[in-house]
């Protein structure tokens, strides 16, 4: 009897450990990297350089099957010193040498192509800042390919984990660019990420995950990074804010930024912190170049009126929707003629760049005819509300005449009752 | 000729018979259906003094005010029935003109608004007045031997109310009644067992959709009136056959007959609180009506939810400051007072000498009465 019960427990026992060891070979072949990779016998590399492996393994040149020997050369057939290193073998390859080793590949069309991989970093690497001072002055400062792109573990710019992940970009610039020694040799400022994330492109990066908006690289470029010279910051902005820069270009500060007169659109905007001009703050930006009572602080005091018009016009029009809402009737046609408003308000912000004022007036009064409709029609909608009550009046007469005839019936009753 | 005429006549004459009395029998039905009539009428007499014979009767004389509770509630109930058929004309439950049936119901049906607004305000009143009939019921120890059914069944009722109001808070499908039952769908389904299934049935999909509105909008105009008539017939059946419960302090010597006859003197009182009860929900429907939110919108959250229902009010305050298990606590507490009538059997009607259920009755009415207040100034974002 006990030897049954025992053979009981221990089936019992082998049954509840199946699944956990099961579960644990899982997790040796799922995260990470395979056990069978690193127990890979018949590759002498790893012998020393596991760590390197498990780091490889993880990356993109691993899966299209390239080795040790391909960037390093030696001979992987064998497992120990001096053999291993023979052969071609060149070590961890300089900084310089490190920008021909990776272009050896990814300048040749013949074999990115397969993989849609542009082949221009190379050429672009050259006429970069960072290429220029590598190359032609050997200043070891400056950053080679795997500064960025680790030299290991390579992975694809859409996995979260790369380090040129859009979200990770100015993280990796700033690892270089946040060393205050480093970036005083170059007379380079520190803050830029610092202002990068309160900006509105970093609110919208970071908070918003809106990948739309642009990194360090959006207006630097990567593998060409340059900061924009002053002629061809307009340009530069002008590729995400089309409409603003058509009418840029149509007013007289585009022919200043064009002589390099005016600092484009960081003139009012600055650059890293890419502010915002409030409606109400649109004077006090003509105020840093423009002098008081001249024809330009004219001209932009009445833009800023226009704006701020306008704004209020499209706050009045909000506020007519909801009334409406509140009021219970169909809101359809007023939220479309709302968005109607709302376009033209927004053209208005792109309007005042070519502080055209006509264009700009003709917008405002768009805006004011729709708002002062959507008032009206709130004013109808909340006037019929009120007409409501007056239905009281007749209800409130017909329920106290109805209990008055009723307790004058009741006490006739009462009394005839009583008397008989 | 004239045996054509004749035949004319006598045919005239059976069709008329046959006429008025399918005519009284639906009347009786009538009559009995809403409790008016009990037990079988004189059938020596005519009709109309049948009917004046039936309608004599004289209820008991302690019969006051506060027994017309029970009547204003079923009033509200007619109400909410009247208002509702009108509604269903012109609402349509669909995801796409849902919200735009309710604009056109109140800004282009004629007296649309009115409908709309005393249904929305009768919803809310009826809890309100199904709940002080109960207390009533209650603190007089109505609900004793032999009353028991009487008052289980009037639970029921006010179950039935509770799921009338929950299905009809989605239908105006705005983002208040959107927002307000995919919350208390997700507290269903975090009842453990069945909740989840419970929940998924109602759902009907793994959002509230077109398929929940569907399913709402079928509980709440099919199924569940059948149900509330049927049990309303059981309850007024039951009232009548037991009679309204004796004073809980019986007087000295009983007069015999001295109460008021029902018709028409005590119909006519009912009819008085009727017009001022009509009276007043027109008042409360032209001042206060139950605004629009913006159209329901499954990916926005919204700032603020607008609470039209008293039961959302109260679940919203208990929640807020008591948590769930608050809010778990007080519906047991409800359920309990509906299972006392099971327990407390004792002949004890006086409220001094039963502290316990009196206390327990003090602490959820009150306490249900307190949370709305609450709950409705939470209303604010």
């Amino acid at each position: 009897m006990r030897s049954r019960v025992l053979a009981v427990l221990a089936l019992a026992a082998t049954a509840a450990f199946l699944p956990l060891r099961a579960a644990l070979a899982q997790q040796g072949q799922g995260g990470g990297p395979s056990v069978e990779g690193l127990a890979d016998t018949t590759y002498g590399c790893v012998a020393c350089h596991a760590d390197k492996r498990t780091a490889f393994v993880l990356g993109v040149h691993s899966e299209r099957g390239i080795k040790c020997h391909d960037c390093h050369g030696g001979d992987p057939s064998a497992f120990a010193l001096p053999a291993a290193h023979r052969g071609g073998f060149i070590g961890a390859p300089s900084k310089v040498a490190t920008v021909t080793l990776c272009g050896s590949c990814h300048s040749n069309p013949d074999r990115m192509r397969q993989f849609g991989l542009p082949t221009g970093q190379l050429a672009e690497f050259r006429t970069s800042r960072h290429g220029r001072l590598l190359l032609l002055n050997h200043d070891l400062n400056a950053p080679t390919c795997t500064d960025c792109h680790d030299a290991h573990t390579i992975l694809r710019p859409d996995d979260a984990r790369s380090t040129v992940y859009p979200t990770n970009i100015p993280h990796t610039c700033a690892r270089c660019h946040e060393d205050k020694r480093l970036m005083a040799k170059y007379n380079l400022p520190t803050d830029q990420v610092e202002r990068f994330r309160r900006s509105a492109h970093g609110v919208a990066l970071f908070q918003e995950q809106n990948f739309a908006a642009p990194t360090c690289v959006g207006c630097h470029g990567s593998h060409s990074a340059l900061p924009p010279t002053v002629t061809e910051i307009a340009n530069v902005c002008e590729r995400c804010h089309q409409l603003v820069g058509y009418a840029f270009n149509r007013g007289p500060h585009a022919r200043a930024a064009q002589t390099g007169k005016l600092a484009g659109c960081l003139a009012c905007h600055s650059n890293h912190d890419t502010e915002r001009v409030p409606v109400d703050r649109i004077t006090a930006a003509c105020a840093r170049c423009h002098a008081a009572g001249t024809r330009a602080m004219t001209l932009g005091a009445q833009i800023q009126q226009s704006a701020l018009q306008a704004t209020e016009d499209m706050r009045a029009a909000d506020s007519a929707i909801q009334r409406l809402t509140r009021a219970g009737v169909q809101t359809g046609d007023a939220r479309f003629r709302y968005q109607t408003a709302l376009t033209a308000y927004l053209q208005i912000a792109q309007a005042q760049h070519s502080l055209n004022l006509e264009s700009l007036e003709e917008l405002t009064r768009r805006v004011r005819s729709i708002s002062r409709d959507l008032r009206g029609s709130a004013e109808v909608a909340e006037e019929r509300r009120w007409e409501h009550k007056l239905l009281l009046i007749p209800v409130w007469f017909l329920a106290l005449a109805s209990v008055v005839l009723a307790w004058l019936t009741l006490r006739r009753l009462e009394r005839s009752s009583g008397g008989s | 000729m004239r045996d054509i005429r004749g035949a004319v006549a006598r045919w005239a004459t059976q069709f008329w018979a046959d006429l008025k009395s399918s005519t009284d029998a639906g009347f009786l039905s009538v009559l009995r259906f809403v409790g008016l009539l009990y037990g079988p009428i004189d059938a020596r007499l005519p009709i109309t003094e049948a009917f004046r014979k039936a309608l004599g009767y004289r209820l008991a004389p302690h019969v006051s005010w506060r027994h017309a509770l029970g009547g204003i509630a079923y009033l509200l109930f007619i109400l909410l029935v009247i208002t509702g058929v009108l509604l269903s004309i012109h609402y349509r439950p669909s995801v796409q003109e849902a919200y735009p049936s309710i604009q056109h119901i109140v800004s282009d049906v004629r007296l649309g608004w009115l409908m709309r607004d005393l249904h929305v305000w009768a919803a809310n009143l009826v809890v309100l007045a199904v709940l002080a009939h109960m207390a009533r019921v209650f603190f007089d120890a109505a609900y004793k031997p032999p009353r028991e059914t009487s008052w289980l069944v009037g639970v029921v009722l006010l179950f039935l109310v509770l799921a009338f109001g929950a299905t009809g808070t989605l239908l105006p499908w705005d983002q208040g009644a959107y927002w307000t039952v995919s919350e208390a769908l997700s507290g269903i389904a975090g009842i453990p067992i069945l909740g989840g299934l419970a929940a998924g049935l109602l759902r009907g999909d793994p959002i509230v959709s077109g398929a929940t509105l569907s399913r709402f909008f079928a509980i709440h105009v099919i199924v569940l009136p059948w149900f509330a008539f049927a049990l309303l017939v059981f309850h007024f059946t039951m009232v009548r056959r037991h009679g309204i419960a004796p004073p809980t302090h019986p007087p000295a010597q009983p007069a015999e007959a001295s109460g008021r006859p029902f018709f028409p003197n005590h119909l006519l009182r009912s009819f008085s609180v009727a017009a001022v009860v009509c009276a007043l929900m027109v008042t409360l429907a032209a001042f206060w009506p139950r605004p629009i939110g913006d159209p329901a919108n499954p990916s926005v959250l919204p700032d603020s939810l607008i609470a039209t229902w008293i039961v959302v009010d109260v679940s919203r305050a208990l929640i807020h400051y008591l948590g769930a298990w608050g809010f778990v606590g007080f519906t047991l507490l409800g359920l309990s007072l509906a299972l006392v009538p099971l327990f407390d059997r004792g002949p004890e009607r006086d409220l001094r000498r039963r502290p316990a259920v009196a206390t327990l009755g003090a602490v959820f009415f009150l306490a249900f009465f307190l949370l709305w207040i609450v709950g409705s100034r939470l209303r604010a974002p």
